[in-house]
């Protein structure tokens, strides 16, 4: 195997390569960028999408999509503040907020798998219920956290910032999982053919019903970095956040149709994501620009990814022409 | 099954054609509880002003989701129809305000819709590109153009012209709802009648078969994007004349609607099966419940969870009726 060979086996590498690009025509852009406390704040702003992106990249690797994750970031911050209210526990509001988050994405597939709707309806469904249920909850308040919970989104543990420790945390347990245990395997073979997956007695319905699970408590991780470091329950929460999240998976290189993706390029992806905007912030464009640029790159990506594709696999055409021939 | 068939020839296929009716469309037995229902439980559900008033708000839904069902028979899907219909309103409602000019604000609502549709199309027809991810991007891009050209506020100088439009009646019926009814069926028409509206249909249930039968695949798809742009565009100048004046965040909470609308009346979004008409019906079931759910005083969040719970009892029903046959 040649250098080129491998190199081009490691899926992520094109969005660190451009994630890289941009590091470099930022520091151009402004001195202080390269700076530690700099570069410290872009990951702490990345590691919401990038929590969340880690486990969509389960999902998507499954060939599913999850559009609800911003409704069970909105649901699980509700809970939360909301138990934080009434009763004061930590402890209480945590664990409901947590087990709360993964259930409502474990019911996103067992939806999924039962009633065998497309993923991306399924989630747009209970998207808009998920939303309903927690505005219901709160009856629309917004409702501020205590301010030891900021800990969670400015705090710092041994001089690194939580949202960073959990990020990291986070990244290595998605590694394991998806390199290094059958679940990780069964996933990517059921996202290359269900049907095939459920032939060869692959428990499919549960992998799929873990994934989204996965999903969901990833979101809700987030969900209470966001809220510490928002400060308090705000109706706007989470809504569009889906997309980013979706974004910085395909940017990061795992493919929408399933079947085979890299946790490190979804984080990466969502690290990108915000050095757009920091890179935006640096021009003083307007604010609305942002979403014409994320979405004008997200087109540039896709395309990109469509031309090498195609190349690789004239290449592969033209290998097995080769050889045909040489036997022939 | 034989002995039914020599005793009563004429029952069997009574049955049969009435099953195939309601598998044809599912939402009707929905819209026939949901009717009775909120009539019953409010006066002012069946009264001709209620049902003006819901016409009116849902003529932007039906023509965006005329064009999702479009697409969807393709077996693609458009996450831009909601923000095309916000940028094409916003620079429509630009221009209207410096030229004063109608016929202007029409042609560039058009426009801009159509342009929108001819990129998505272009990347997904021609370049092959996914479906969801790219019209992923071109929804940010007009969300963003709608926001950056308005500056975030609803765009004022709407010509009184389009105003006295909003108040036009034509036999009985507001002009706008009499609009949304000659493009669906003219799109009812295109769809089931013509060599094209086949085209779009094998497209989506065989894409391979509707190559190797000599059809221009990346042409259709390109069509049915521009098309579904089209109506966007056309949707966009709509909510101008309903609302007053071009907001820039007009399109944002209808996609869910819209898709919601398409997936309730029957439309698979695998491609291939569905039609305008089911989702005349599955957008009538939505507007229905809004309206009724309006009048009883639910608040509109335990109408997201109905809303919800309500795709997953349509879908189940449809696959319900769909496996007896």
């Amino acid at each position: 195997m040649s250098l080129k060979h491998r190199l081009s086996a490691v899926n992520w590498l094109p969005i660190a390569a451009a994630t890289l690009v941009a590091c470099i025509l930022l520091s151009l852009l402004s001195s202080s960028f390269m700076s530690y406390t700099n570069l410290q704040s872009v990951l702490v702003q990345a590691s919401v999408t990038a929590i969340m992106a880690i486990g969509m990249t389960f999902i998507i690797v499954t060939a599913g999509i999850d559009i609800s994750v911003g409704a069970i970031l909105f649901f699980t911050s509700s809970l939360f503040a909301k138990l934080m209210m009434d009763t004061g526990s930590y402890t209480l509001a945590f664990a409901c907020a947590l087990l709360c988050a993964t259930v409502l994405g474990a019911l996103n597939g067992v939806l999924i798998i039962k009633y065998k709707i497309t993923p991306l309806i399924t989630t747009l469904a209970t998207y808009t219920m998920y939303r309903g249920m927690a505005i219901h909850l709160t009856g629309a308040q917004n409702i501020p956290v205590p301010r030891e919970m900021g800990f969670l989104g400015n705090g710092k543990l041994l001089s690194i910032p939580v949202p960073i420790l959990l990020l990291a945390v986070v990244l290595a347990v998605g590694l394991y999982l998806f390199n290094a245990t059958r679940f990780g395997l069964y996933a990517r073979a059921i996202g290359n053919s269900a049907q095939s997956a459920r032939e060869s007695n692959l428990p499919v319905n549960k992998v799929t019903v873990f994934a989204y699970a996965l999903g969901g408590i990833t979101t809700g991780i987030a969900a209470l970095i966001l809220l510490a470091r928002v400060g308090g329950l705000q109706s706007g929460i989470g809504i569009g956040i889906e997309f980013t999240v979706i974004a910085a998976v395909v940017l990061g290189g795992t493919k929408l149709s399933g079947g085979d993706g890299t946790i490190v390029g979804s984080v990466i992806g969502a690290i990108f994501l915000v050095l757009i905007d920091n890179g935006l912030n640096l021009m003083n464009a307007s604010p609305y620009v942002y979403d014409i640029v994320k979405g004008s790159v997200l087109l540039i990506a896709v395309v990109i990814d469509k031309v090498s594709v195609t190349r690789q696999q004239q290449h592969l055409l033209n290998q097995r022409a080769a050889r045909i021939r040489a036997t022939g | 099954m034989d002995r039914a068939l020599t005793q009563n020839p004429q029952a069997p296929t009574e049955k049969a054609r009435w099953h195939s009716w309601i598998k044809q469309y599912p939402a009707a037995p929905i819209i026939v509880v949901l009717l009775v229902a909120f009539s019953t439980l409010s006066p002012y559900f069946l009264t001709a002003g209620n049902i003006e008033s819901v016409l009116i708000a849902n003529s932007v839904i039906m023509l965006g989701a005329i064009g999702m069902t479009m697409v969807f028979l393709t077996g693609g899907i458009d996450l831009s129809i909601s923000t095309v219909i916000s940028a094409s309103a916003v620079i429509a409602g630009i221009v209207m305000a410096q030229t004063d000019s109608i016929s202007l604000g029409i042609a560039t609502a058009l426009a801009t819709g159509l342009a929108f549709g001819a990129l998505n199309g272009f990347l997904i027809g021609y370049c092959k590109l996914n479906p969801f991810i790219t019209t992923m991007g071109t929804q940010l891009v007009a969300r963003g153009i709608a926001f950056l050209l308005s500056q975030g506020i609803a765009v004022k100088g709407t010509p009184f012209g389009l105003m006295d439009f909003s108040f036009a009646v034509v036999l009985g019926l507001p002009a706008v709802s009499i609009i949304t009814l000659v493009i669906t069926m003219l799109f009812i028409v295109l769809l089931g009648y013509t060599s094209w509206g086949r085209e779009v249909l094998l497209l989506g249930s065989n894409r391979s078969a509707a190559r190797y039968s000599g059809i221009n695949t990346a042409r259709t798809e390109l069509s049915v994007y521009l098309l579904a742009g089209g109506l966007a565009g056309i949707a966009g100048l709509i909510s101008i004349i309903n609302l007053g004046n071009a907001i820039p965040g007009v399109g944002d909470t209808l996609l869910l609607i819209i898709i919601g609308g398409v997936v309730l009346g029957g439309t698979s979004m695998t491609g291939g099966e569905g039609s305008v008409m089911r989702t005349v019906l599955g957008v009538a079931i939505l507007a229905i419940l809004t309206s009724g759910l309006n009048l009883l005083g639910i608040p509109f969040y335990d109408q997201l969870i109905i809303q919800g719970v309500l795709i997953f009892v349509g879908n189940g029903l449809a696959q319900h009726l769909s496996r007896r046959r």
